[in-house]
């Protein structure tokens, strides 16, 4: 039930009506954009702050600057004393937590709808007034240092972050996101208050209110708690400093190895940037691949010829231009060049043949009913608004399975011959160890690459 | 047919929470099952599970994995339908169904829940497991766990498990061994598909944009060749006694993952509320809330991951209380020694009230948001009716939390924790000798920190 007497509204930017929610986009004077989602099915609300900014916007020596800060915001503002925010949380039965990406920082809060107001005002609190305390941020440190412990005992990640590291080069979109040992371990205190300085403010975020809420009264808690912070320094896109992404040509290899007896693969394409035509036609191309049990590769390889245990496809669409990924787990039987050559055969006959029509109905009704399960909660609402919101389009969230929906057969044959050809494409292995060095296993050309990250974390 | 509204509406320390509305309509089916339906209108999803008392406890000795494989391969085909056939009809309407050793989770998105209870019918009928699928998926598994074999993440559980259980099945991994697998065969699947997945010992629930009545009336139909079988014998649990017992599984890798506790609780037992308080202070509140976060992953930095609890686990039959932590080499003896502390502790001194107040509030305060998701109600419907949870329970159970008093958790803390006899499992960089050591506290020697990659 709307309250009947609110403080009247500007418009609008833009209105969305969308599963079973209302969506309006709205602006503070000072250029902080808030997003309004409006359903009422349960009492809850989820609030979510986004910062335009993550790993690819740190410069080398500031590797996993964008995620300790992410630790550091739970750790003292001028109002919420270290230990507060969750203290705060707790006690009104709510949850929170954040995460950092490659081009995005978010923080999120679930609560009943009765009691989400402080959620809003935390978040003012600490984009305006973070403490950082020295003692705080080196006992932090020490946290982070091992959750990157944790992701080095992880075989997939260490492939993963090999093969990012050859794919993109020199671009920031190489480093993990998490950084290095190094980087981290020499990362001062007022250069992180530098950082949050530059990118967390006003004209760098956006609000996200979303459930049992009304649009006036999103507004005017968010007028009253962000209204009063300045504007900061408008975002600015292109870094000089920063190197761009290249395009290469060959195939590039590389090979690691564990002591366990898993063999896995990781190929990845340079790929496309969020929102973007080809964006819509490798979607269609990845569950063409490995989208459900009639999939192409996972009918082959898993179910037919036992070629692998798994097998998974992922459009990894970033702002300046992502990677598409193939990942297989080789079954026991089967040698690595089995696998690879069928995983060849099948993105050749993509890229020869023209899907049936039959084929991609199947896919699109699948992707189109995969889309309840995004919508199904106001955290998943939010968390999708926001995302879109800050990487490209707000709208684009509901608009992408139309989009999908005018993919044609034609113009996935071509963006196969284009994208995902031999001639442009990075191949990791993850084979049982042999040797007791990891890097004793890599041919030459690898092994200087690979020493170069290594070097970062030791 | 029975039906009840259960409303939270218990008021927290500070103000009324929302009301959490989970309406429950129960049906006995004629086959024997027992059908929950909370109808929600509006939903985008709608979740369907079964639970199927017997599980892994009836696998055949040395068969085991009988009862996973069973539950695992129910989707490979029926007497009228294809592996294929099946992944067509589900896929393109947004569905899914995965089996387990005990229970089957489905989903679907939009209206086309006859679908999903349809085909959920026909393959709880009659599973044709063919020979083929057997073959391929039984490899999968046996690929999976050659790989596990040498992780410590995965066997540090596995020894932890079978350190506190000892022979009895709940020490087991469910997905049997490489030995027990590899002596199964598609007969034994049909036998225990035919003796165990039976519809006495089944309880569905379907949670989503349904009318109860129809479900009912659908199911019926759908179900009526489901044999009712016999019901199910149990004999009451042999688990080893309460004692410190050390191992270590050895492995190159960075961390530590560290595992200490013993058996636990069941999920009838008195004091499971104030248990589930007494976690909250303890070891499982969240954010960084509770003690045992507080002290070893923010004060002492020692972790990423940290937590213990005694309430998550607890079942029909005892769970464990555990605490986890998964650290560097050299904090080993620190981490245990700061587990144990802390446990000491919440036994030896009344916890504060402000802290009592905190997890009361979260625990009251939280119900609303533990219910948003289909999946989520449809697995309290079935946890209901396992346990017995009376009608009225999330009206109940926020009002037990409220009751808790600072005696009561010293009281429970000292009856259920036993923190000079636990199991303790180091998994990684570490010999038993080097746990050994560290059990011993951290002035003792620490391991070389050249073990650490």
């Amino acid at each position: 039930m709307r309250p009947k007497n609110t403080q009247r509204l500007g418009p609008a930017t833009r209105v969305a009506l969308r599963a079973g929610a209302r969506i309006e986009e709205h602006s503070l004077d000072n250029g902080m954009r808030v997003m309004v989602i409006e359903r009422h099915g349960d009492p809850v609300v989820a609030v979510m702050l986004w910062y335009r900014v993550g790993s690819r916007n740190e410069r080398e020596h500031e590797a996993g600057v964008s995620h300790f800060l992410e630790h550091m915001m739970f750790k003292g503002s001028g109002r919420f004393a270290k230990g507060e925010v969750d203290r705060c949380t707790t006690e009104l039965g709510g949850s929170n937590n954040a995460f950092t990406g490659y081009d995005h920082t978010a923080y999120w809060f679930e609560l009943a709808s009765d009691r989400w107001e402080k959620a809003v005002e935390i978040e003012a609190d600490r984009m305006q007034s973070l403490l950082l305390d020295g003692t705080e941020f080196d006992a932090e440190r020490a946290v982070v240092l091992e959750e990157l412990s944790m992701g080095d005992d992880d075989p997939w990640r260490a492939l993963t972050e090999a093969v990012q590291a050859v794919a993109f080069e020199r671009h920031p979109y190489r480093r993990p996101i998490i950084g290095y040992t190094d980087s981290l371990g020499r990362l001062t205190v007022e250069e992180m208050r530098d950082y949050h300085r530059r990118f967390y403010h006003p004209a760098n975020a956006t609000l996200v209110i979303s459930g049992d809420v009304t649009p006036e009264r999103a507004l005017e808690v968010a007028r009253r708690h962000f209204g009063p912070i300045g504007q900061g320094a408008a975002y600015a896109e292109v870094d000089y400093f920063r190197p761009k992404i290249v395009a290469f040509t060959g195939e590039r290899r590389l090979k690691l190895a564990w002591d366990d007896q898993g063999k896995r693969l990781c190929m990845a394409w340079p790929g496309t940037s969020v929102g973007t035509s080809d964006d819509d036609v490798l979607d269609v191309i990845s569950a063409l691949l490995s989208g459900g049990r009639l999939s192409r590769l996972h009918k082959r390889l898993v179910v037919d010829e036992g070629l692998a245990t798994s097998i998974n496809v992922s459009n990894d669409a970033r702002v300046e231009g992502g990677l598409f990924w193939i990942f297989a787990e080789c079954s026991a039987a089967a040698t690595p060049e089995a696998l690879e050559k069928a995983i060849d055969e099948e993105l050749a006959r993509l890229a020869q043949q023209r899907v049936t029509a039959k084929e991609l109905a199947r896919v699109i009704a699948m992707l189109e009913a995969s889309e309840a399960y995004d919508e199904e909660t106001v955290s998943d609402l939010a968390e999708m608004v926001g995302e879109y919101a800050v990487d490209a389009h707000w709208t684009l969230a509901f608009e992408s399975i139309e989009r999908v929906k005018l993919v044609t057969p034609a113009q996935i044959q071509e963006c196969a011959q284009r994208m995902l050809g031999r001639e442009s494409r990075v191949v990791g292995w993850c084979l049982p160890k042999k040797s007791p060095s990891r890097l004793k296993r890599l041919d030459d050309s690898q092994r200087s690459s690979l020493k170069k990250s290594k070097a970062r974390r030791s | 047919m029975s039906s009840r509204q259960l409303e939270s509406s218990a008021p927290s320390a500070q103000e009324e929470v929302p009301r959490l509305h989970v309406p429950i309509v129960r049906f006995r089916l004629s086959c024997g099952a027992v059908l929950l339906v909370s109808p929600r209108p509006g939903a985008p999803v709608t979740a369907v599970q079964v639970h199927l008392r017997g599980s892994e406890a009836l696998d055949p000795r040395g068969k085991e994995g009988t009862a996973f494989l069973t539950g695992a391969l129910l989707d490979q085909g029926t007497r009228s339908k294809t592996d294929e056939e099946i992944a067509e009809l589900l896929e393109t309407a947004g569905g899914s169904i995965a089996g387990g050793a005990s229970s089957v989770s489905a989903n679907i998105a939009g209206r086309d829940t006859n679908l999903l209870l349809e085909l959920l019918s026909e393959l709880l009928v009659e599973p044709s497991y063919p020979q083929r699928q057997f073959e391929r998926q039984r490899q999968r598994v046996l690929d999976r766990l050659l790989v596990e074999r040498d992780d410590p993440r995965v066997q540090g559980e596995h020894l932890f498990r079978k350190l506190v259980y000892g022979t009895h099945w709940l020490g087991r991994p469910s997905a049997g061994t490489i030995a027990s697998l590899g002596r199964l065969t598609r007969a034994d699947l049909v036998a225990f598909h035919r003796e165990a997945w039976v519809a006495s010992r089944a309880v569905l629930a379907v949670c989503g944009d349904v009318e109860p009545e129809r479900v009912r009336a659908l199911l019926e139909r759908r179900l009526a060749r489901w044999k009712s079988g016999v019901d199910l014998v149990t004999t009451p649990p042999v688990f080893p006694p309460l004692g410190t017992r050390a191992k270590t599984f050895p492995a190159e890798r960075a961390q530590v993952h560290v595992h200490l506790g013993h058996l636990g609780i069941r999920r009838n037992d008195p004091d499971y509320a104030t248990l589930v308080v007494l976690d909250h202070v303890l070891g499982t509140g969240p954010g960084f809330t509770n003690r045992i976060s507080k002290k070893l992953r923010d004060e002492l930095g020692l972790a990423y991951t940290v937590n213990a609890a005694i309430h998550a686990s607890a079942g029909i039959l005892p769970g464990t209380f555990s605490a986890y932590i998964g650290t560097s080499p050299r904090h080993v003896a620190t981490a245990l020694e700061g587990f144990r502390a802390e446990i000491r502790r919440v036994q030896e001194e009344l916890v504060g009230a402000d802290e009592l107040r905190v997890a009361q509030d979260y625990l009251v305060g939280s119900f609303v948001l533990s219910f948003q998701r289909a999946s989520r109600r449809a697995g309290y419907l079935i946890s209901a009716e396992r346990h017995n949870l009376p009608e009225d329970n999330l009206v109940s159970l926020p009002r037990q939390f409220e009751n808790v008093t600072l005696e009561d958790l010293r009281r429970v803390a000292r009856a259920h924790l036993h923190p000079d006899a636990c199991c303790v499992v180091a998994a990684g960089p570490i010999s038993q000798q080097e746990l050994e050591k560290a059990l011993k506290g951290p002035r003792a020697k620490s391991p070389p920190s050249s073990r650490k990659r």
